[in-house]
C-alpha cells in the first residue's frame, strides 16, 4: 500500500513541474512590472522594480527558485497589492471561507444525487426515472450564472422580503459557525443545484450497470429482496466508481466557488485570486495558482489511493 | 423405474421478450416433468432458450421486458410459479429452488466474502443464530471439498481460483438443502479436469440431498456423463426428450442425430477427412419459419415440413419428439 | 458531389445513425439545433439582423414584454420618454436636423406642423405635471378613477406625436417589442436573437478546433505510442491540473493590451486550450483498442505507412466519438462564454447570451425578468437541445451505454 502511495506521488511529480513551467511562462507573456507599474513609469523605475522582485533574473533561475520555495512550503513573498502581507498571509485567511462553501457543497451534493440516482436507477424505465432525469438535463442546460442570480434574487431578495426579516444574506461574509447558514448555506444550496444534473445522471448510469450484473442475479437467485439488493449488494460495488467521482468532482467545486465568491462577497480564495489578476498582483497570483495547482495534484494522488482501498479487487496489487 | 410423483411440472411454459422490433418467444410450449433424485439435462446450442426456460421456472427475468404466456403453468409444491408473487418466490428461491450460473467470477459479488455470501442465504432461510450460520458455512465449504475452510471463508471470490468459486457457488446453492437446484451451463468456464470433478461433485451431493438437478449445457459429452433424462431444444422448442442412454444410441430427431454425428470421436476416421456440422445457421427468433423450425437444415425434408410446423408425439418409454418423419429406431 | 453522395450512403450505411434516425426525440433536437444554425447563418452571412439593430433604441428603458402589463408608474415614465424625446429634439440649437434624427426603429415622427406639434407637447406636459404630483399613483388610481383615464389621454398624446408604422414595418416594430427592452431601450428579442450568431460562432469555432487538436493528438499518442504518448499524457495531466476559470483568466490578462482585446480572439485560445483535452482522453482510449484490430495488421501488411492508416483507417473509425465530443464541447463553450462575460473577460463588442445576463443583475432586483429569461430561454432551448442529441448520440453509437 505504501508504495503504491509513493508511486503515485512521485509519478505527479514531473506533472507538477511541468505545471509550475507552464503557468510561470504564462504569467511572464505580459509583462508583470508594466502590467503593475503601468506604462508612465520611468525606465529607472521599472528597473529598480524589476530587480528588487527578483524578475531581472534569467527565466530558469527564477524558475528553480520558486520550485524551491513551493517545495519548502516557503510563502513569504509580500503581495504587491497588500503591502506587508504576506502571499502566505492572504492564503491563510482566505482558505477558511473557500472551505465553508466548498466542503458542505460536496456533501450536500453528494448526499442528494445518491440518493436521486438510487431512486431513478430503482424505478428505471418508470415515469418517476424519466421525469428526474429530464429534469437533470434541464438542470444542465443553463448557466450556472443564471442560478445565481436568480438563487440570490429568491433566496435573499424575496425571501427576506416575504418573512420580513433576513434568513440568508445578500452578500457578504463573517467567519463563525453561527454566521454559517446566513452567510454560506444559499451558495452552498445554488453549487449543489447545479452539480445535481451531471451527478445524478451519472450516479443513475453506474447504478443501473450495476444492476445489470450477474451476482446481482445470483443475489435474487438466493431469495434476496429487492431493497436489500439495491442498497447492499449494488450500493457496495457503485461505491467504487461513485468515490471516485467524487473526489474528481472536488477540484471543480473549488472552481464554482470562484462564482460563488465574485457574487456573493465572500472572501475566499477564487475572489482573492481573481482580484489579483486584475490588480496584477504578481507574487499572489503566481503564488495562488501554485497552490491550487498543487490541490489538483493531491486530489489526484487521493483519488487513486481511495480506489484502491476501497476495490479490494486492487488492495492486493 | 418406479412412478413417482414429480417434484417439478412443467407445462405449456412460453416466455416472451418485448424487443425494439416486437414481441419475441425466446420459450415456445414447453413442457416436462421433474423427478426426485434425477438429472434431467437440457441440452441446445446457444440461443435454444434453455437458459430462459431455467430462468423463467425461477422468474429471475428482468419483468419491464419479459413475460410468461397466461397458459404457462411452473407447478411446485401446490404452488404455480409461473402465477405466484414476489414475495412467495422469494421463499421459494434459494431454499426450495436454487440456481447456480456459468461464470462464478462474475456470479459471485466481488466486494464480500465468501462466508458472507452463503452467510445471506442462510440468514434468509434459516433460524440460525449467527455462529450457528458460520458453522454451516464451513460445513458446507468442507462438504463442496475446499480445502481449509476456516480461512477461506474469509476470502474475497477474486482469491479463489475458477474451480474453487464454483464449489463456492454450489455451496451457497446447497446450503439450505433445496429440493432442486439447476445448473446452468456449470462447468463451461472451467478446463475439462475441474470439469470432471465439478460434475462428480454435483453427482455426489444429489444422492446425499435426494436433490434434483436441472443440468442446462451445450456439452454432449456432460450429458451422457451425468443425466438420466435429456430435454433437446431448437430455436425455443423442445424437439426430443428421453433417457439419455436411448437417446445417445437411437436419437429419432434428424437434429439430435446431427449433433451426435458432429462429435468428434477418437479412432473414426471421417470421409474427406472433415468433421462433420450442420450446414446452415438457426432461424432468427423475429422470422421463424411457418412450418418446422429445423426444416432447411434438415437432410430429410420434406414439403409437409415447410408448411406445417410438426407437434411433439409421445413415442412411449418416456420418450417423445417433434419431427412429421422421425428417424427409424436403430435395431 | 460524388463524394457528397458517397459520403450520405456511408453515413447512412452506419448501423449507427439509422438507429439515432429511429429516435423521434433526438430528431426533434436536430431540428432545433439547424433551426438555430439557420438563423446564425442568416445572420452571418446575410446580415439579418445587423449589429446595429441590436444597438438601436427601440423604446422606453426596460420595458417588460407583451404579456406583462406595467404598472402605472411605469407607463407615466414610458409615455414622458416619447414627450421628452421630442422636446429635447426641440431644445437642440438645429432643431430640424435633431427632429429628422427621431425615431425608435419602425417608430417615427408624425409628420405635424410646428403649432401642431407644439400643442401636443403642451398639452402632454400639462397632464404630465398632474400626474406626477401624485405620489403613489397606483393608490391614487384606485381611489379616483379619473386617474386612469388621465393616464391615458397622456398616453395618447404623447403617441400623437409619432406615426404609427403600417403593414409589414408595424410587424417588424411589434416584433421587436414583443420581449421588451433593457436598460437601454434595446430590444431584447433582437438581441436574443443575435446572440444565437455569436453563441453560435464561438461554439462551432472552440469545440471544433477542440476536437480536432484532442483527436490528433489523441489518435497520435495512441498509435505511435512511445515518446509521442508520454509527452501527449504529459501534457493534459498539466493543462487539466489547472483549474479552468484560472486558465481562462490567465489567458484573458494576456491578450489584455494586445490587439486582439475586445474580440474573440481570446476566447477562442482561452477555450481551445481548455477543452482539447476531453476529446484527446477519449480519442487516445479508442484508439489504443483500435490499433490492436486485426484491420490495422492488415493495412500495415500491404504495406500503407503508420500515418497514413492513422489517418484514413483508425481515425474514421472513432467518428462517433467526435460528433459526440463536439456537441458537449459545443454546450461547454455557450455555458463557458457565459460565465466570461460575466467576469468581464468574455464578449465586449456584440452581445450575447451572457452579457445579456450579466447586464441582467441589476435589473432582477427591481423585479425585472424579461432580460435574463429570454437570454436563458434561448440559452437553454439550444444547450438542450445538444445534450438530447449527444445522449441520443451515445445510445446508438456505443452499444455499452446505459441510458
Amino acid at each position: 500500500m505504501w508504495s503504491y502511495i509513493v508511486r503515485r506521488l512521485l509519478y505527479n511529480v514531473p506533472v507538477y513541474l511541468g505545471i509550475i513551467l507552464v503557468l510561470m511562462l504564462a504569467l511572464r507573456v505580459n509583462d508583470p512590472v508594466w502590467a503593475r507599474l503601468g506604462k508612465s513609469a520611468s525606465p529607472e523605475a521599472y528597473q529598480a522594480f524589476k530587480e528588487q522582485m527578483g524578475l531581472a533574473e534569467p527565466f530558469w533561475r527564477q524558475y528553480l527558485t520558486f520550485l524551491g520555495k513551493v517545495f519548502a512550503f516557503d510563502l513569504s513573498d509580500e503581495s504587491w497589492e497588500h503591502t506587508g502581507v504576506s502571499v502566505g498571509g492572504l492564503l491563510r485567511v482566505s482558505f477558511p471561507p473557500t472551505l465553508a462553501i466548498t466542503v458542505p457543497a460536496l456533501l450536500l451534493t453528494s448526499l442528494i444525487s445518491i440518493s436521486v440516482g438510487l431512486v431513478s436507477s430503482f424505478f428505471r424505465g418508470r415515469w418517476l426515472d424519466r421525469a428526474l432525469m429530464f429534469a437533470a438535463v434541464l438542470g444542465m442546460s443553463v448557466s450556472f450564472l443564471v442560478y445565481i442570480v436568480f438563487g440570490q434574487y429568491w433566496g435573499a431578495y424575496a425571501l427576506n422580503e416575504h418573512i420580513e426579516g433576513e434568513l440568508f444574506a445578500v452578500a457578504g461574509y463573517e467567519p463563525g459557525p453561527g454566521n454559517w447558514v446566513t452567510y454560506c448555506m444559499l451558495p452552498v444550496l445554488i453549487s449543489t443545484i447545479v452539480a445535481m444534473g451531471y451527478d445524478t445522471r451519472f450516479y443513475r448510469a453506474v447504478m443501473v450497470e450495476e444492476c445489470g450484473r450477474d451476482y446481482i442475479v445470483t443475489a435474487m437467485a438466493k431469495g434476496a429482496p429487492k431493497r436489500k439488493i439495491m442498497f447492499v449488494h449494488m450500493l457496495k460495488n457503485a461505491m467504487i466508481p461513485i468515490i471516485t467521482r467524487i473526489m474528481i468532482t472536488l477540484p471543480f467545486l473549488i472552481m464554482g466557488s470562484f462564482l460563488l465568491e465574485m457574487y456573493f462577497n465572500i472572501p475566499g480564495m477564487g475572489r482573492m485570486l481573481l482580484q489579483a489578476i486584475t490588480t496584477a498582483d504578481f507574487p499572489v497570483t503566481q503564488g495562488f495558482v501554485a497552490v491550487f495547482a498543487l490541490v489538483f495534484i493531491l486530489t489526484n494522488v487521493l483519488t487513486d489511493v481511495l480506489y484502491a482501498l476501497v476495490d479490494p479487487r486492487v488492495r492486493l496489487a | 423405474m418406479s412412478a413417482r410423483e414429480p417434484v417439478l411440472q412443467v407445462r405449456h411454459l412460453s416466455t416472451c421478450f418485448r424487443t425494439e422490433r416486437g414481441v419475441v418467444t425466446a420459450v415456445d410450449d414447453v413442457s416436462f416433468d421433474l423427478f426426485a433424485g434425477e438429472t434431467l439435462g437440457i441440452v441446445g446450442e446457444s440461443g435454444c432458450g434453455k437458459t430462459v426456460a431455467s430462468k423463467s421456472i425461477m422468474r429471475l427475468l428482468p419483468e419491464h421486458l419479459s413475460f410468461l404466456r397466461p397458459e404457462s403453468e411452473i407447478l411446485f409444491d401446490s404452488l404455480d410459479l409461473a402465477r405466484a408473487d414476489e414475495k412467495q418466490m422469494r421463499k421459494v428461491r434459494g431454499d426450495r429452488i436454487a440456481m447456480i450460473f456459468q461464470e462464478p467470477m462474475t456470479s459471485l459479488n466481488p466486494v464480500f466474502t465468501v462466508g458472507w455470501q452463503i452467510d445471506e442465504a442462510l440468514k434468509y432461510h434459516t433460524d440460525l443464530d449467527r455462529s450457528a450460520r458460520r458453522a454451516r458455512a464451513v460445513e458446507m465449504l468442507r462438504v463442496v471439498e475446499i480445502p481449509d475452510p476456516e480461512r477461506r471463508i474469509g476470502e474475497y471470490p477474486h482469491q479463489l481460483s475458477g474451480g474453487m468459486r464454483q464449489r463456492v457457488m454450489i455451496a451457497m446453492a446447497l446450503c439450505c438443502e433445496p429440493d432442486i437446484l439447476i445448473a446452468d451451463e456449470p462447468t463451461t468456464a472451467l478446463d475439462v479436469t475441474i470439469q470432471a470433478q465439478i460434475l462428480d461433485l454435483m453427482e455426489g451431493l444429489k444422492r446425499k440431498l435426494d436433490t434434483a438437478i436441472v443440468l442446462i449445457t451445450h456439452d454432449l459429452g456432460v450429458v451422457a456423463q451425468v443425466c438420466d433424462r435429456v430435454l433437446v431444444m431448437y430455436a425455443g422448442r423442445l424437439i426430443e426428450s428421453g433417457p439419455v442412454l436411448d437417446i445417445f444410441h437411437a436419437p429419432r430427431h434428424p437434429y439430435t442425430r446431427a449433433l451426435l454425428d458432429s462429435i468428434p470421436k477418437s479412432g473414426r476416421r471421417e470421409r474427406g477427412g472433415r468433421l462433420r456440422t450442420i450446414e446452415g445457421i438457426v432461424p432468427g427468433l423475429h422470422e421463424l419459419p411457418p412450418g418446422c423450425r429445423f426444416e432447411d437444415r434438415c437432410a430429410g425434408r420434406e414439403q409437409r415440413c415447410a408448411d406445417q410446423e410438426p407437434a411433439l408425439e409421445p413415442l412411449g418409454q418416456g420418450r417423445a419428439v417433434r419431427c412429421h418423419f422421425p428417424l427409424p429406431e436403430e435395431v | 458531389m460524388r463524394a457528397l453522395d458517397r459520403g450520405f450512403r456511408w453515413l447512412l450505411g452506419q448501423r449507427g445513425v439509422r438507429k439515432l434516425l429511429r429516435d423521434r426525440v433526438a430528431l426533434v433536437a436536430l431540428a432545433v439545433i439547424s433551426v438555430y444554425v439557420g438563423i446564425a447563418a442568416l445572420i452571418l452571412f446575410f446580415d439579418v439582423i445587423t449589429l446595429d439593430e441590436t444597438t438601436e433604441r427601440v423604446g422606453p428603458r426596460t420595458m417588460p414584454g407583451v404579456w406583462e402589463s406595467p404598472s402605472l408608474e411605469s407607463r407615466l415614465a414610458f409615455a414622458e420618454l416619447y414627450l421628452e424625446t421630442v422636446q429635447n429634439a426641440l431644445d437642440k440649437r438645429s432643431p430640424e436636423k435633431a427632429l429628422a434624427e427621431v425615431r425608435f426603429a419602425e417608430l417615427e415622427l408624425a409628420a405635424l406642423s410646428i403649432d401642431e406639434r407644439q400643442a401636443l407637447l403642451d398639452e402632454g406636459w400639462d397632464l404630465f405635471d398632474e400626474l406626477d404630483e401624485l405620489d403613489d399613483l397606483d393608490a391614487a388610481a384606485e381611489r379616483d378613477p379619473g386617474v386612469l383615464a388621465k393616464l391615458s389621454r397622456f398616453e395618447e398624446t404623447a403617441a400623437r406625436l409619432y406615426r404609427r408604422p403600417t403593414g409589414c414595418a408595424a410587424l417588424k416594430y411589434r416584433a421587436r417589442l414583443l420581449l421588451g427592452t433593457d436598460r437601454q431601450g434595446r430590444s431584447i428579442l433582437v438581441r436574443s436573437i443575435y446572440s444565437i450568431k455569436v453563441a453560435t460562432q464561438i461554439g462551432v469555432v472552440a469545440a471544433l478546433i477542440s476536437v480536432l487538436i484532442g483527436t490528433l493528438l489523441g489518435g497520435a499518442a495512441a498509435f505511435f505510442g512511445g515518446w509521442v504518448d508520454h509527452l501527449v499524457v504529459w501534457l493534459y495531466s498539466t493543462f487539466s491540473s489547472i483549474p479552468w476559470i484560472v486558465l481562462l483568466t490567465v489567458l484573458a490578462s494576456m491578450f489584455m493590451g494586445s490587439r486582439f482585446d475586445g474580440g474573440l480572439v481570446p476566447v477562442y485560445s482561452a477555450f481551445c486550450l481548455s477543452f482539447w483535452i476531453a476529446p484527446c482522453r477519449v480519442i487516445r482510449g479508442e484508439v489504443l483498442k483500435l490499433k490492436e484490430l486485426e484491420f490495422v495488421q492488415a493495412a500495415t501488411a500491404i504495406g500503407f505507412g503508420r500515418a497514413r492508416i492513422l489517418l484514413k483507417h483508425v481515425l474514421p473509425n472513432t467518428a462517433h466519438l467526435m460528433f459526440i465530443n463536439f456537441s458537449l464541447l459545443f454546450i461547454g463553450a455557450i455555458k463557458a462564454e457565459v460565465i466570461l462575460s460575466f467576469l468581464g473577460l468574455g464578449v465586449k463588442n456584440e452581445p450575447s447570451w451572457g452579457v445579456m445576463i450579466n447586464h441582467s443583475r441589476e435589473e432582477v432586483i427591481n423585479h425585472f425578468f424579461w432580460q435574463i429569461g429570454s437570454a436563458t430561454f434561448f440559452m437553454v432551448v439550444l444547450v438542450l437541445a445538444f445534450n438530447v442529441l449527444s445522449d441520443a448520440l451515445q445510445d446508438a453509437f456505443d452499444p455499452k451505454h446505459v441510458g
